[in-house]
């Protein structure tokens, strides 16, 4: 039952927007109908209609050719820093933010520089050349970049080291107490536990 | 109504200097009567604040285009939805409503704890009365909501497209709440530092706020990660960008208080930790500003740049400065009161939860901030892209998701050999199971097979004990199983909330994971013509491009790029990638045209598919078109995190433990000694 509703409404939709199609020009056309309108007036018959107002589609983009995404290219761009302002890839910037100009001129210099025969460390080292170390999208691994790489596994081994030892002295303290406890007479503090509650009762009565 | 704003501000601004003075005068000399005064100038800040925002918003609704924030952020078109959400679009609204937020929840946590922790309250408000004149004065001296243009432009230049969007409308404020309230737990660690009433009752008084903005943070977060993937159109939701840094990094430190103070609850371990958590928690949303603020470091976020770093680096300072210079001098009050006995023991596994999240924590703090390093040592400006972070925090990350499962349960104290095998067979069943099944069936990436293999041992630990637990309760009670449940989760809050956590992490886990296996193309396309894309699980979409239409909609004028989708010869619909053209009131383009993509959803993975442009304005289309597996995975792990912290946060009759509450009374310490 609920099918055969909907699809009468969906005939229903299809008529009044075929009849939408139909309104003339200047009869207080409303979004729709102008979206209509415009679709119709951008197919002249051709199979390749041109957009109404080209501009509000963005920046004109060039067919993408195989090429343009080859592994190569793609690789290497995922190293390169685009230096528009954005925190992005060659790769990622260009396949992303449409507005930029600088990753496509990038793109193409990528290309252009494989074009003249160019390896990929040929290539990337020219980059560096041009735009010094902040063009990678990782700081090269010598010189003081090091510390960068180098500080988090200090950090993980002074951790570990921090939180074994305070633990293995803790354990030893815990286990000193234990003895001294199982020692002691039955309601006799022991050293320690005497200077806790004087401390304690210091504090209280402050 | 913009003057009484200003107005306000400035009054603000003296009763705010006034509130702080008297409030560390009353703690200082026990006088009830300037504690009152100290206490009433934090209801008079709110009350002035709240009439401050009344104006700013007053100015956005009506147009003011006289006020330079509202010229900056809105226009005549701008639909009202997210007029109000320019309120806290630009810098000088977010301050306002950082102070707003500060005062409101600093008003609530004075009247919630009238009458409780009396030598605590005085501090307490001065400290609030402290962050909120900071903002106040950043305000009044550099960053002005209510200042106005010479003359008044007849449309404002809108609201920047990317943010017209609702994840944008709910992730900032979420953020801030996020970031604010961890004011709260700073002004009680400064007020029993400065007091030196250092036992558990301020853990006590700050427990709720440490969860209320945990879950905000976490919130805030999901929603940015929605934000970036449904609107920047680049197929991902994190990019180790510095603005999402800065948020991440407040979340982690948070996390790891919020267990490390079980010990101390527990314990009465680990004081001066958890005091420094609170203390660096607060510094860090502090620098979380401060790097969206200042410009300091370049990113996606440029449009909030502006000249009031130097006012947050110097807030920086003098907090850092305060609060750890207090932290060093209550030092030797800040005594364990047992200690550790096995490394096989539940501290010692939260021990190395905290050393994780604190390392992640650094990492990301060091590698946020190191082009500023090397600029300033080296005079080189280096790059640290997502590669970096992920080289460190994936391995990281993964021990982290190990602890989650270790840590609930494994025993107090000391756990035995027969303790590990009860609770960790099943568990190490089920990752062995899953590590073996994945391996059969060629998963490609270790990582992957690793972090799935965890995440069914921390949802098997998770399993485990609900059955365990809802099992007993209908022995002893012979209560049904789903009153059992109800009535277990409901006897533990906080148990079994951070147990919910924990299943929503594991999915976001298994999200991430799912990232290595993301499939992308771009590709020109004729009106008719198609591409075939084959997911990763096996099947092919077959994407035919049907057309682009053009056409005007509310306060920007449509490209729509049309394509039929068909999965395995199924035909599943159509979809429309769009580009909007933002126009202001009088049809110029505001900006330049913003992507919409279109996204296909389900629990498997995503079809998303981008327009990215027109070839020389025919309809030839550019198309990037991206298949993310388990995306779906992130926002209900997100949603399952947030519902576990809900259950967490509800309140509760029987309040803290009893050892808790033991250590919040002098006497306390002696019944431990005695134990």
């Amino acid at each position: 039952m609920w099918r055969k509703s909907a699809l009468s409404l969906l005939a229903l939709a299809l008529a009044a927007t075929s009849l939408a199609a139909q309104t003339p020009p200047g009869a207080g056309p409303s979004a729709q109908d102008s979206a209509l309108s415009r679709q119709l007036k951008a197919r002249p018959g051709d199979s390749l209609g041109r957009l109404e107002v080209p501009e509000a589609a963005g920046r004109g983009v060039a067919a993408v050719t195989a090429r343009d995404n080859s592994a190569l290219v793609r690789a290497l761009e995922e190293k390169i820093h685009c230096t528009c302002g954005c925190n992005l890839s060659v790769y990622t910037c260009r396949t992303t933010d449409f507005t930029c100009t600088t990753s496509p001129a990038m793109h193409q210099l990528v290309l252009a520089r494989l074009d003249s025969g160019m390896t990929e460390a040929q290539i990337l080292d020219a980059f560096q050349r041009q735009y010094g170390e902040m063009i990678f999208m990782s700081p090269p691994r010598h010189g003081f970049n090091l510390v960068m790489y180098f500080l988090p596994i200090v950090g993980l081994g002074v951790g570990l080291g921090l939180v074994v030892g305070v633990v293995k002295r803790w354990g030893k303290v815990a286990a000193r107490d234990r003895v001294e406890r199982a020692a002691a007479p039955e309601g006799v503090a022991t050293p320690e536990e005497l200077e806790k509650l004087k401390h304690v009762l210091e504090h209280f009565e402050a | 109504m913009t003057e009484l704003g200003n107005i306000c501000l400035w009054i603000a601004l003296l009763i705010g200097l006034w509130g702080a003075a008297v409030a560390f005068m009353a703690g200082r000399t026990h006088r009830a009567d300037l504690g009152r005064s100290a206490e009433r100038s934090i209801f008079a800040l709110w009350g002035l604040l709240v009439i401050a925002s009344a104006a700013l918003m007053h100015a956005l609704l009506t147009h003011d285009f006289n006020v330079e924030y509202v010229a900056a952020y809105t226009s005549r078109n701008l639909p009202v939805f997210y007029t109000w959400s320019a309120f806290y679009a630009g810098q000088k609204g977010s301050l306002l409503l950082w102070a707003l937020v500060v005062t409101t929840f600093g008003s609530i946590a004075l009247v919630v704890n009238r009458g409780k922790y009396q030598e605590l309250t005085p501090y307490v408000a001065g400290t609030i009365a402290v962050i909120a004149v900071f903002f106040i004065a950043t305000m009044v001296f550099a960053s002005n909501p209510f200042e106005r243009l010479g003359f008044t432009p007849p449309d404002g230049r809108g609201l920047n497209p990317q943010l017209q969007n609702p994840g944008m409308v709910f992730h900032p404020p979420m953020l801030y709440l996020g970031y604010t309230s961890i004011s709260i737990p700073f002004a009680f660690a400064v007020a029993a530092l400065v007091s030196g009433k250092l036992d558990t009752g301020w853990l006590h008084a700050i427990r709720r706020w440490t969860l209320l903005s945990w879950l905000f943070l976490s919130c805030g977060i999901v929603l940015g990660m929605w934000w970036a993937y449904v609107e920047l159109g680049w197929g991902g939701y994190w990019a180790w960008d510095p603005v999402e840094n800065a948020s991440f990094l407040p979340w982690l430190t948070m996390t790891a208080f919020l267990h490390s103070v079980m010990i101390q609850e527990k314990r009465g371990m680990l004081k001066k930790w958890n005091i420094g958590l609170v203390v660096g928690s607060f510094l860090l949303s502090i620098f979380g500003t401060f790097l969206t603020r200042s410009g300091v470091i370049s990113s996606v976020h440029s449009f909030a740049q502006s000249n009031v770093g130097y006012f947050f680096l110097i807030a920086l300072v003098l907090f850092a400065v305060g609060g750890f210079g207090l932290l060093w001098w209550r030092w030797p009050m800040l005594q364990a009161e047992v200690q550790l006995e096995s490394m096989v023991s539940r501290e010692a596994a939260f021990l190395f939860n905290n050393l994780v999240l604190i390392l992640i924590a650094f990492t990301v703090f060091l590698l946020t901030i190191w082009p500023i390093i090397s600029e300033a040592v080296r005079g080189t400006k280096v790059t640290v892209g997502p590669p970096v972070f992920n080289l460190v925090n994936v391995p990281l990350g993964l021990g982290l998701l190990l602890l989650t499962g270790i840590g609930p349960l494994i025993a107090w104290r000391k756990a035995s050999a027969q303790n590990l095998k009860r609770q960790f067979l099943w568990p190490t069943v089920a990752m062995l199971v899953t590590a073996a099944a994945l391996a059969a069936i060629r998963m490609s990436y270790a990582s992957s097979i690793l972090a799935y293999a965890l995440g069914a041992f921390v949802t098997v630990t998770v399993v485990q004990e609900f059955v365990r637990g809802v099992g007993a309760r209908h022995r002893l009670h012979g209560e049904m199983l789903p009153l059992a449940f109800v009535r277990l989760v409901g006897r533990n809050r906080r148990r079994y909330g951070g147990y919910v956590v924990h299943l929503g992490m594991v999915m976001l886990f298994a999200a991430f994971a799912g990232l290595a296996f993301k499939r992308e193309t771009e590709v020109t396309l004729k009106p008719g013509q198609s591409v075939d894309v084959r997911s990763p699980y096996g099947w092919t979409y077959h994407l035919t491009h049907q057309g682009i239409s053009q056409y005007d909609e509310l306060n920007r004028f449509v490209t729509a790029a049309s394509m039929d989708v068909s999965k395995d010869g199924k035909y599943l619909g159509t979809m429309k990638a769009e580009k909007r053209q933002y126009l202001d009131s009088m049809g110029q383009p505001t900006a330049e045209p913003a992507t919409e993509v279109a996204i296909r959803s389900d629990a498997r993975e995503d079809l998303y598919i981008v327009f990215a442009g027109s070839v020389q304005g025919t309809e030839q289309a550019v198309y990037k078109i991206v298949i993310n597996p388990l995306v779906w995975w992130v926002w209900y792990g997100g949603l399952v995190l947030a519902f576990g912290g809900l259950i967490t946060l509800w309140p509760s009759a029987q309040g803290p433990t009893p050892a808790s509450r033991r250590r919040a009374e002098p006497a306390g310490y002696v019944a431990q000694v005695g134990a």
